[in-house]
């Protein structure tokens, strides 16, 4: 059991290593400040990340880019400290990867065909995303986007 | 997910829906592929998901469409489930109650049309999230602070129609809806309140209309269309402060809810008081496996080992005062002063101030987040949870009862004890947290095996449900049977005078229409 709780240590130290290492946004420091968390816990959350704003314009045919679109359509799970990226961080860490792999943004290995076939399909906790959730022709700019991986 | 026709309807009825729906919102927006339909299923279903499999979506534009595809489902006798965003997960996210349904999605509806810094309020279309409010108030640098419930992914308006709770003084979040704009089921289009007026300037400030108001019949309800509507918003404090209490053992929850209530009831704390149990604080750092190994639920002797080692007391009250700092202060004393006779240990105090930074897991200051979804790692697997949710009045007797009772039913069914109490008022909704591995049939048997006799026990000790999953609309709906069940009896009169052919939701919290009245009962979980 005490593996366990190591192993839980090490998952929130981890996830706030993917935080720091991506320097998205500066940690906030303020709960120390006030007094907790205790020394040697893990690092308090950072503060919201803004999503980018959609674009007027038909979905259908979408004039955006796939960073914005990603940014908004999927940025709700999947910036740090988002539910998507907290279990994606553990995962990564059991395959012995670094736990910047948390974040999607920071992988190399993904196809387009893989993000098409989970947004659709769904994956683990992640839920079947609907075409009002993310239309084919946004999710064609995100997996572009986030398809590295050849 | 193949296709489910709606009942009555055959295969080239549906096809002639489809198409008259396409020429309504265009083709684009109707989506009716078996991977649409598997999009819309329930992915927390305790079950098959084609108990509740939905024939399609519709997903119009603006009320003018919403109103075009209410008619062409009347014309066609197709029956619609309405979500605002369908992010409604645990209680069946956006499936219908009929199998066969036509979802009806307002997600593409998603128009902040208001938002007034001054008296506190917004009118917002269904698909606006949470999120999108929450990000349109910062880049405004506007001075309001929203109550976000659990899940920041779903529908301001959506959550609060169906009754949804949050953890600032706005947490109760139906109450701050003033002034809806409703599609009935005959395509008519309906202001309530003052908005029935043309051009009241007060439609989202006057909770009440003149002569009777209809507000509350449109919420867990499917008796219109709800397409836009006025929410109150709370102004941003100067000041927040933070009291987090450990509370050391299970049975400390009857004292506490008595020192805390009536602070609450005379508005000294004003806040609905979210109190978790030592779960919720252990389901986001690791899996169940990786502290105890075993099938059945964890043995007391391994909960008490578990409260030292992650030094957690058995609940925790992270309680917060909100407004101007001498206020705040004086609040706080009387706070500590009633806490002081049961606990010695003063509180972890922690200030906010307008102007600093929160985090991205502040829902006590209204950051929304999806992330106590991730509770649902805990069992690993396909994870899903339902919650029991009965409303209890806010007296330690009333709670300790309830407590005891759920507690021992769910012991029986060596399931682990996952509750918490939120004093949202004069009551307190307790959320008993189930959850299965989808994948594990057993254990989804179990749960609803468990689901189905916490229930009923609730209703014989006379507790009811305030919000639940498809599977169970109409067992819960059942147990509202004061004079035979009468509530329902007149609910229903209204609902076929105004939905004659029943096309509007059918069977949504209990309400079927004779059109569907040979449903009532099937496809329960």
């Amino acid at each position: 059991m005490r593996a366990g709780q190591a192993l839980s240590m090490v998952v929130l130290m981890a996830i706030g290593l993917a935080v720091t290492a991506c320097n998205v946004v500066e940690t906030n420091n303020q709960a120390e400040q006030a007094g907790g968390p205790p020394a040697g816990g893990p690092p308090p959350p950072p503060p919201h990340i803004m999503r980018a704003e959609m674009a007027e314009g038909d979905r259908l045919n979408t004039p955006m880019e796939g960073e914005a679109l990603y940014s908004n359509r999927c940025g709700a799970c999947h910036f740090d400290w988002g539910m998507g990226t907290n279990l994606i961080t553990k995962q990564q860490l059991a395959l012995g990867n670094p736990p910047t792999m948390g974040l999607l943004t920071n992988r190399e290995d993904l196809t387009a065909d893989y993000v098409k076939s989970v947004v659709r399909m769904g994956k683990g906790a992640m839920p079947r995303q609907t075409r009002v959730d993310i239309t084919d022709s946004e999710l064609e700019k995100v997996a572009t986007y986030l398809g590295k991986g050849k | 997910m193949q296709l489910t026709l709606p009942p009555g309807l055959s295969p080239q009825g549906f096809d002639g829906a489809v198409k008259a729906l396409q020429g309504a919102v265009g083709a684009g927006w109707v989506m009716t592929t078996d991977a649409d339909r598997d999009a819309y299923a329930d992915i927390y279903a305790p079950g098959p998901e084609t108990l509740w499999g939905a024939s399609g979506a519709v997903a119009p534009a603006n009320v003018e469409e919403v109103q075009a595809v209410v008619r062409i489902a009347n014309e066609r006798k197709l029956p619609l489930w309405i979500v605002a965003r369908g992010k409604n997960l645990g209680y069946g996210t956006a499936a219908p109650r009929m199998p066969g349904s036509m979802v009806l999605d307002l997600g593409r509806m998603d128009k902040i049309l208001e938002l007034d810094p001054t008296l506190g309020y917004c009118v917002v279309e269904p698909g606006v999230g949470f999120l999108d409010l929450y990000e349109r108030i910062q880049r405004e640098k506007l001075p309001l602070m929203m109550s976000v419930p659990g899940n920041g992914w779903g529908s301001v308006l959506g959550n609060a129609l169906d009754h949804g709770i949050g953890y600032t003084p706005y947490g109760v979040h139906a109450s701050n809806l003033c002034g809806m704009e409703v599609v009935l089921a005959n395509g008519d289009l309906v202001r309530t309140g003052l908005g029935a007026m043309e051009n009241n300037h007060a439609w989202h400030l006057f909770p009440f209309g003149y002569g009777p108001s209809w507000d509350q019949m449109f919420s867990q309800s499917n008796l219109g269309v709800v397409t836009k509507a006025g929410m109150w918003l709370m102004p941003e404090p100067e000041t927040s402060l933070e009291l987090i209490y450990d509370i050391p053992n299970a049975d400390d929850i009857g004292w506490v809810i008595d020192t805390l209530a009536p602070l609450k009831v005379r508005g000294i704390v004003e806040q609905s008081i979210f109190i978790p149990s030592w779960l919720g604080k252990m389901v986001i750092l690791g899996q169940r496996k990786d502290f105890w190994d075993k099938p059945g639920a964890i043995p007391e002797w391994r909960v008490q080992e578990l409260l030292k080692e992650h030094k957690l007391g058995y609940w925790q009250v992270a309680l917060r005062l909100y407004g101007e700092e001498g206020i705040v202060k004086a609040q706080a004393n009387v706070v500590k002063a009633a806490f002081k006779p049961h606990l010695d240990a003063p509180p972890q105090e922690r200030w906010w101030r307008q102007g600093e930074p929160t985090n991205v897991m502040d829902t006590t200051l209204g950051v929304p987040t999806a992330v106590p979804l991730q509770m649902g790692d805990w069992v690993g697997g396909r994870s899903a949870h339902m919650g029991f949710s009965p409303v209890v009045p806010a007296t330690g007797k009333h709670v300790l009862d309830q407590m005891h009772r759920s507690r021992k039913i769910i012991d029986a069914h060596d399931v682990d004890f996952y509750a918490s109490f939120t004093i949202g008022g004069r009551f307190c909704n307790n959320v008993n947290m189930l959850m299965y591995d989808r994948d594990n049939e057993e254990q989804v048997e179990k749960i609803k095996t468990l689901f189905n006799a916490l229930i009923a026990d609730a209703a014989a000790n006379g507790y009811a449900e305030y919000r639940t999953h498809l599977g169970w609309m109409d067992s819960i709906a059942d147990t509202f049977g004061f004079n035979d069940h009468a509530m329902r009896r007149m609910t229903e009169t209204v609902k076929n005078a105004l939905d004659p052919n029943g096309i509007l939701a059918p069977g949504k919290n209990g309400i079927w229409p004779d059109a569907y009245a040979a449903q009532r009962g099937r496809n329960l979980a």
